[in-house]
């Protein structure tokens, strides 16, 4: 039962989990959007159709080597973040291959594919793909700031760099980090807004104003992996905080009601807002989101 | 004769042999370089053992030479990253006019350097530290431009500094009446409490001048910019890498003894990470390649001093890492400087663009080095960033680990100008000449970037000599509990397996390399960099569709409260007062006769006065 | 498993049911005909329930809508867009202009039959054809496409030395690279 077939296995079923989940929840958004314009919306399985439609294409074009693997890179970060975030506790099957769930990696290897991706839309000789790089950069050097606090505000009151270790904390003491470290989880879902790149924050993609930034140049076979990785990728940052402020989920219907809870929150957010300068982003993470990101260290140190 | 003296004389006659073989033409001046270069380092590498030693009395002054583990582990810095940088130089500085200076004055750096770490007494310290100041002196006026400017700021700060260390050095003879290293270490704890001082502030500015610490930095962008870049490698890598080790000598065999020396080291931590982000944040803004690493070696020392300034083991251990692994991709990085400038005559980003398809191996090089100095997983960079993290963490210094993130954070920015300034964007007719450099020119790049990699899946090749190194300075050992072969731990006993996660990374993309390559393989087509989507048009052979100038325009525009004040200024605002004060006193000395009369009259007139009034 | 012809009919068969009920258009505003793709896409007619939404640049797009009058300077533009489309790609014409001209059928710097320079799939009639119209349009390219018979693609790729004359006829200033595949 230990092999390490067994636990490939796991981590496979794992990432197809987690690709369906994402799908479904971004099809969900456009449900929810369409609704809140009062359409009727596409079908929540839209996604899926896209998704099928796009990887049924027959040609596509590259720019040179990068470009090519550019998508490659960007799974690279997803796959491995739903392998270091644990998806359920205390469940063999979804252990996975977790490297004892070190935040400080993943914070790294979560630039990781993001940075692969924006040499490959470099090497596409697009304007429109490297500006929306820079902005890209730009707005992530704005929402890691109080993010990394909210971290190391946990990390330091726990003694702890592993989510494993701050689950159990959640599950000995019985209150979920929410509400007893509730400013470093305000920072974080502030930060959160710039993470999910939904409205105000869309600056990268930006589809009427950078024709959608970075993947402009990427069609078919690359845009399929480039969507796949970022649903992916959406449901390891949802797991990411649920395991970190909502104590985890034990089995797969309360992951899937605590992550969609977090999910609302960037999404409805993105509705209602129009879209901010680069500029703007930046600093609006670091007024509010600062602010709290202060607090929450100062709590975490006081107490 | 000792191995210690014949490394030392290989190096000195080989120096003064190259500076007159750089006379003849042919490749025997080539070949004595590199022997110069090869054969004393190779001697040290084979022969030397710790604790070799040598002792001579000079002028009434015992000089002792001696290697112990903690030199020897800034030894295979400069090891690894000369020998390297020499290969590169021979290719590189191929046609230059003054080659013999250019040979000569590279081997005394090195020499210097091999000299400082052999040293156990102050004085030939102190020699061997002005033999290597003024060998890279001579080096950053190399090409005559600037000089004025750029040479005097070098040559300035690197006095004030040597001054400094001299004073140290004359306080501690006086005080102890020997010139010992052990002796000051041994004698330190029973100094006064205003010797207990001002020793290590007079030593640390010596340190700090040279691994640019915050407001004695002001020479070192200039200065790594105009050395040729075959010399910065190692200047950067190498070179500023002895202020480093002058400074955890001076940090861990004296501070720790001194009842306040948390406060001391605390403000010196501090003080590197407003280094990191200044360094970080300016350059991000420079749009020469050069000015650009030579502000991103400002800060990722910055990271080293944050690191050694902690000392905590993990702290410290950091720090070292972070050395070895600067020395190894920044070396890398200004060889790819130095290779663009060689091949296409610039170095702006502004104007080279999409090299990648004709310089690949230069590419691979450099993005392998970015991917370390950014620290992202898995390259070495990462291993000491996180221990960096980690041990900031563990020992509660709250705001600074924010102070870090934010740097390296804000270093994607210029790792990512690097890459697309140079190799991606728009391939422009006007590059189309441009070929990979000579293998020459290339390999030792290779070397050291693909070194970057096997330290970060196995980071214990390099921890293990820096744990030695650690315990010669009294650090407790540290393997088993805070790193083994590829795993690192934390203080708080959290651990980060390299080995499984490079397999994993590697499985993955080549999975997803395998499945973009095989789908729809028939009818996958490379198109160039003119068939862009831009609406339609056609982008004609002369339009450029590069952006590269504003670059980070917007991130810019966030951060410019923090750009307004420049150190420069304060600087430059104490020369004018200085001037003012001169001009001012040339006032007095007109330097007319009459007037130096006058002055002898109103004085003897003064003198009769206050005579007559005291004493009449 | 994929050379045998019975799997290859239902892999077709999924395939072109994605490609029917994921249209994404790149609405290339050339003429008067603009006005209309935005209360289509809007609330009222919500185009998204059909799975038609708007791409950003032609390498993601599969529709290529034409929306009115072409002229001759526009084609080029037009022809360039179709080009860096990825298969299989589709055109609608939309409104009389690109059926014959409309009411400009006697300028002398629009084309009047853009059969003749791409290949059209679906054409929309009226001036202006209402939105009704426009998602009836849709209708008819994804049964085309669920049957299989949207084939512009193909009939270009196998005619591209008469559409090549006739582009470069009204086309004088010629500059684009040719497409070779």
């Amino acid at each position: 039962m230990d092999s390490i077939w067994y636990k490939i296995l796991g981590a496979i079923v794992t990432v197809v989990m987690a690709f369906i989940v994402g799908l479904t929840y971004m099809g969900l958004s456009r449900k929810i959007t369409a609704r809140v314009q009062n359409r009727k919306g596409p079908p929540f399985y839209q996604n899926f159709i896209d998704a099928l439609k796009l990887a049924s294409k027959t040609s596509a074009i590259h720019h040179g080597f990068l470009h090519h693997v550019g998508p490659a890179f960007m799974m690279i970060t997803s796959i491995m973040s739903v392998m270091i975030v644990p998806i359920l506790t205390g469940d063999q099957w979804f252990s996975n291959l977790n490297f004892k769930g070190d935040l400080i990696f993943l914070l790294y290897i979560m630039v990781f594919g993001p940075l692969g991706m924006a040499l490959g839309a470099g090497q596409t000789g697009n304007p429109n793909s490297a500006i929306g790089v820079t902005r890209g950069l730009s707005q992530m050097v704005g929402f890691e700031i109080p993010w990394v606090m909210a971290l190391v505000a946990l990390m330091m009151q726990y003694h702890t760099t592993s989510i494993v270790d701050l689950i159990n904390v959640q599950h000995q003491s019985g209150t979920w980090l929410m509400f007893s470290s509730p400013f470093a989880f305000i920072a974080a879902v502030l930060a959160m807004l710039g993470m999910f790149r939904y409205s105000p924050f869309d600056i990268v993609g930006a589809p009427t104003e950078l024709a959608s930034g970075p993947v402009s140049e990427n069609g078919g076979k690359y845009l399929f992996t480039l969507m796949s990785s970022n649903s992916i990728f959406a449901f390891a940052k949802l797991t990411l905080y649920v395991d970190l402020f909502l104590g985890g989920a034990s089995n797969i219907p309360v992951l899937l009601l605590k992550t969609f809870a977090i999910y609302l929150i960037p999404m409805l957010y993105g509705i209602v807002s129009p879209r901010y300068r680069t500029e703007q982003a930046i600093r609006y993470f670091w007024g509010w989101p600062l602010f709290f990101g202060i607090l929450a260290i100062l709590h975490a140190t006081v107490f | 004769m000792n191995t210690i003296v014949l490394i030392f004389v290989i190096f000195l006659g080989g120096a003064i042999l190259t500076y007159f073989a750089g006379m003849l033409k042919g490749i025997l001046k080539e070949i004595l370089f590199l022997a110069t270069v090869f054969v004393p380092l190779g001697l040290f590498y084979t022969q030397i053992s710790t604790g070799d030693t040598f002792n001579i009395e000079l002028a009434g002054f015992a000089l002792k030479w001696a290697i112990t583990p903690f030199s020897y582990l800034f030894a295979l810095i400069v090891i690894s990253v000369a020998t390297m940088a020499a290969v590169f130089a021979v290719s590189a500085m191929r046609g230059t006019k003054n080659l013999g200076f250019f040979y000569a004055n590279f081997i005394l750096t090195i020499m210097a350097m091999m000299g400082i770490l052999f040293s156990r007494d102050l004085v030939s310290f102190f020699i061997f530290w002005e033999i290597m100041t003024w060998s890279s002196y001579l080096m950053v006026v190399y090409r005559g431009e600037d000089v004025q400017k750029v040479g005097i700021k070098y040559f300035i700060f690197s006095a004030i500094g040597a001054y400094a260390m001299l004073m140290a050095i004359v306080i501690v003879y006086n005080l102890t009446g020997s010139m010992m290293i052990d002796t000051l270490v041994r004698a330190y704890p029973a100094f006064d409490f205003n010797m207990q001082i001002l020793i290590p502030v007079l030593l640390l500015i010596g340190f700090g001048v040279k691994s640019a610490l915050m407001p004695l930095h002001v020479w070192a962008p200039g200065a790594y910019s105009h050395a040729p870049m075959a010399y910065t490698s190692v200047f950067s890598g190498a070179l500023s890498k002895m202020g480093i080790y002058g400074m955890v000598i001076v940090l861990v065999s004296l501070i720790s003894y001194f009842p306040q020396g948390h406060w001391f080291r605390e403000v010196i931590a501090w003080m590197g990470g407003i280094t990191a982000v200044m360094g970080t944040l300016w350059a991000i803004k420079q749009d020469d390649a050069k000015k650009l690493l030579a502000y991103s070696s400002v800060a990722q020392l910055g990271y080293i001093i944050v690191g050694v300034g902690i000392g905590t083991p993990l702290a410290m251990m950091s720090g070292l890492f972070l050395a070895f692994m600067h020395a190894l991709f920044k070396g890398t990085l200004f060889m790819v400087v130095g290779t663009i400038e060689k091949q296409t005559g610039t170095t702006n980003f502004t104007e080279v663009t999409g090299l990648i398809r004709k310089m690949p191996w230069t590419f691979l090089a450099a993005l392998l080095s970015i991917i370390a100095l950014a620290g992202i997983p898995p390259l070495g960079g990462f291993i000491g960033k996180w221990m960096l993290y980690e041990s900031l963490m563990s020992s509660e210094h709250y705001f600074l680990v924010i102070v870090i993130f934010f740097s390296s954070t804000a270093a994607f920015l210029y790792c990512y100008k690097f890459l697309f300034g140079f190799f991606l964007g728009q391939e422009e007719k006007e590059w189309d000449y441009v070929k990979e450099a000579p293998a020459l020119m290339v390999i030792p790049m290779l070397v050291l970037s693909f070194a970057t990699f096997v330290f970060g899946v196995f980071p214990g090749l390099i921890l293990n000599p820096i744990n030695e190194a650690m315990q010669t300075l009294g650090y407790a050992n540290t393997q088993g509990h805070l790193w083994e072969m590829s795993v690192i731990f934390n203080d708080w006993g959290n651990q980060v397996a390299m080995q499984p996660i490079i397999y994993a990374i590697i499985a993955i993309f080549l999975f997803f390399l395998i499945f973009l390559t095989l789908k729809s393989y028939k009818n996958t087509r490379y198109v160039t960099t003119k068939d862009i989507s831009s609406s339609g048009e056609v982008p004609k052979e002369h339009e450029n569709l590069t952006f590269s100038i504003n670059f980070m325009q917007p991130f810019f525009r966030a951060v410019e409260p923090l750009m307004k004040r420049q150190i420069d200024k304060y600087y430059n605002g104490f020369a004018n007062g200085m001037e003012a004060l001169f001009d001012f006193t040339r006032r007095i000395y007109t330097g007319n006769g009459q007037t130096y009369a006058m002055y002898v009259v109103i004085f003897v007139i003064i003198l009769l006065l206050l005579k007559n009034s005291f004493f009449g | 498993m994929i050379n045998d012809k019975n799997s290859q009919k239902i892999v077709d068969i999924i395939q072109n049911w994605s490609r029917k009920h994921s249209i994404w258009v790149l609405a290339y505003g050339t003429g008067c005909g603009a006005i209309e793709i935005p209360p289509t896409m809007t609330s009222r007619y919500d185009a998204e329930r059909l799975g038609v939404r708007g791409a950003a640049t032609p390498r993601q797009a599969d529709v290529l809508l034409i929306t009115g009058y072409l002229t001759t300077k526009t084609l080029k533009r037009v022809i360039r867009v179709y080009e860096q489309m990825q298969d299989p790609k589709y055109v609608i014409g939309f409104g009389s202009c690109t059926i014959n001209g409309g009411m400009y059928y006697d300028s002398y710097n629009t084309i009047k039959l853009l059969d003749r320079y791409l290949p059209v799939d679906v054409y929309i009639n009226g001036c202006m054809p209402r939105p009704e119209a426009v998602l009836a349009g849709f209708g008819k390219l994804q049964k085309l496409i669920a049957e299989g018979k949207a084939t512009g693609a193909t009939k270009y790729k196998e005619n591209i030395e008469w559409y090549k004359e006739n582009q470069k006829k009204v086309i004088t200033n010629w500059v684009m690279p040719d497409y070779n595949w």
